[in-house]
């Protein structure tokens, strides 16, 4: 009689799970199938494969090498990006830029010691910022990285993104259909959660503990830039946040909170939401509106200073907002 | 068994008024618990249970149509128009499900006991998140 | 009660007729006016009720339990057992409960009784269902249940009244 009455669970699976720490942050996989311990392995190899070629700071990297010594001989996946990189910032007229290194570089914003450089200093760097300072190009045998003397370039901006798109063909070439992924706070959700929902994305609150908003997405990349996620105070008092603006060299001062992108490539999300919040309110719903046209749409949430919640018209059926949430919540009409 | 001292009492007592009136506050405190929240705004999402597990979990506004869910041999419709769902259609044999009507409210929900399917329309809480991104 | 094979046969009738009862109730369309799961008029408490006042408490557990199971098996309906156990027990210990604290009337019992019942379906509702979205039908129940509570009282007062004159211990 207790047969009947048993809870159907209909083979609810148990999914394989994988924690790791790697481009200097926190990740964290869920993720579902036959295969999906294998693919996980293969996701966490991929990574620190990529990590090695990737990073700035690994002595011997190809980045590494290409900043120490002004040219570098690149794979073709790196090489990739890097015409990825540089698409993005012709897209978004250079609110995007991994040529922005040095400057980065200057602030220390990534280290332990953050400090207020003096003008002088960023006018001195200033001009080595620019995507015209990177060539790349292809003989038959190789792929060729040359940077002009003093430049250097940073793909934090687009690494983890590019890492999200890996992990999303990994699981696809593993028949991992449902998961989801998180790379220290780029978020990738494929299919659907193992009740057959979507996956619920929740937006930080910029302001406060809890959430702004949450999304329900299935099949998507999700990244959010904003100045409340890295910042420093300078001895007295002023709030410096890791985001600089290309043109000036200063942290933006921007009139957003933050800038949740959400489309269907890891690397343009990532690059798209730092972009965003460099631009700004207005500039940024331009971009939106003529990427809407173009071959790059993708969807948006801004959080603005004056707490306003934007959404694009994409999302309004995917969006939840909390019932206490202090925001004014407003959808854009495209 | 002990036997009792007074006779049974085959008239209502004034002391029954206690008992109505404790049946009548508890009725009072679990609707106070499950209505409470019902005009408060915010999104409203629809979620669907079939025996104890969750199928569905939906923003009403996407919820537009018709859906069929099948539960312990039994197959429901729900049909949803503008935030208002209601079970069209249902096999089984009670129908309470289709008499219900349609709900609309944060806290309301048609249950069917033979499918073991339960829609309920709630607020979406925010501790429901499964990744947060930024 | 002094078991004895008249007694054993009194029990026996009861129970078949608390059972006829119950098939007779679901003949009675009560959820087309109040579309709620659970619903019923409560027939077979009249049974459960009486016997508690005339047999005594054993013997209305006896018969009570006798009408859950037989029940569900006619019924053909295997988890209606949980929700016939749940609310039948629950509405049986109010009852004793009140009985015995002797401060009611058979009305006052009644009431508890099928308060109880209701309550004690709900519960295995949330239990089959795995979800308090149930509990938003408890409040109106809990309100049918003061009707039929009052009308099984007046039904069983007025047995009891009649049977006082015949020998059943």
């Amino acid at each position: 009689m207790l047969a009947a009455l048993s809870l159907s669970a209909c083979g609810a699976q148990k999914p394989a799970e994988l924690e790791l720490f790697a481009m200097d942050t926190y990740m964290s996989f869920t993720a579902y199938g036959e295969r999906a311990e294998d693919a996980l392995s293969e996701a966490a190899r991929t990574i620190n494969e990529l990590e090695q070629r990737l990073s700035r700071t690994r002595e011997g990297s190809e980045i590494w090498t290409l900043n120490k010594e002004g040219r570098a001989t690149v794979s073709e996946d790196t090489a990739n990006l890097l015409a990825q990189a540089l698409s993005c910032a012709a897209q978004t007229d250079g609110a995007f830029d991994i040529t922005v290194a040095p400057l980065v570089e200057l602030w220390g914003i990534t280290t332990d010691a953050p400090r207020v450089p003096s003008q002088s200093e960023i006018d001195a760097l200033l001009p080595l910022v620019g995507s015209e300072h990177l060539t790349l190009t292809r003989n038959d045998s190789a792929i060729a990285a040359v940077l002009d003397p003093g430049c250097a370039v940073d793909l934090g901006g687009i690494a983890k993104g590019c890492a999200s798109d890996r992990v999303a063909d990994i699981f696809k070439e593993y028949g991992v259909n449902d998961a989801v992924v998180s790379l220290g706070g780029n978020v990738y959700v494929c299919g659907n959660r193992p009740d057959g929902a979507p996956w619920r994305v929740a937006i930080q609150d910029p302001l406060q503990n809890g959430y702004a908003a949450t999304l329900t997405l299935t099949d998507s990349f999700v990244v959010t830039s904003g100045g409340y996620q890295r910042f420093f105070a300078d001895p007295d008092g002023t709030i410096y946040q890791h985001i600089l603006d290309p043109a000036t060299g200063y942290p933006v001062q921007s009139d957003l909170l933050s800038v949740t992108v959400v489309c269907d490539n890891g690397a343009r999300a990532d690059a798209y939401s730092t972009a965003l919040y460099v631009m700004g309110e207005a500039k940024a719903i331009s971009f939106w509106k003529a990427q809407q046209k173009g071959s790059s749409p993708f969807e948006m949430v801004l959080i603005t200073a004056d707490e306003r919640l934007v959404c694009t018209p994409g999302l309004a059926d995917s969006f939840i907002q909390p019932e206490d949430s202090s925001y004014a919540y407003e959808i854009l009409t495209p | 068994m002990p036997t009792r001292s007074s006779r049974p009492k085959y008239r209502p007592t004034l002391r029954d008024t206690l008992i109505v009136a404790a049946i009548v506050a508890l009725g009072l405190i679990v609707a106070a618990l499950f209505y409470a929240k019902a005009t408060r705004g915010g999104s409203v999402v629809v979620t669907v249970s079939v025996a104890g597990e969750v199928v569905e979990h939906t923003p009403v506004s996407q919820f537009d149509g018709e859906h069929v869910y099948t539960g312990n041999g039994y197959t429901l419709t729900v049909s949803a128009h503008d935030g208002q769902i209601c079970v069209s259609h249902s096999d089984c044999d009670g129908q309470d499900c289709v008499h219900t009507g349609e709900i609309r409210r944060i806290g309301q929900s048609i249950v069917c006991l033979p499918a073991q399917i339960v829609i309920r329309l709630e607020s979406a809480s925010p501790g429901d998140a499964d990744v947060i991104v930024g | 009660m002094k078991v004895s094979a008249k007694n054993i046969a009194l029990c026996g009738v009861l129970s078949a007729l608390a059972l006829g009862l119950s098939v007779l109730e679901s003949f009675f369309p009560l959820s087309l006016l109040i579309p709620l799961p659970g619903v019923k008029l409560g027939l077979a408490n009249i049974v459960t009720l009486f016997a508690l006042y005339a047999l005594g408490s054993r013997p209305a557990l006896a018969i009570l339990l006798t009408r859950c199971v037989l029940g569900s098996l006619f019924a053909g309906n295997a988890s209606a057992l949980l929700f016939s156990l749940l609310g039948g027990l629950a509405s049986m210990g109010v009852m004793i409960a009140l009985r015995r604290w002797d401060k009611f009337s058979v009305f006052g019992v009644s009431l508890g009784g099928a308060a109880a019942h209701n309550i004690g379906q709900i519960a295995a509702a949330v239990i089959v269902l795995n979800s308090t979205a149930v509990l938003s039908y408890l409040p109106l129940l809990l309100l049918v249940s003061l009707f039929t509570g009052t009308l099984t009282g007046l039904l069983v007062s007025l047995l009891l009244r009649a049977a006082e004159r015949l020998p059943l211990r």
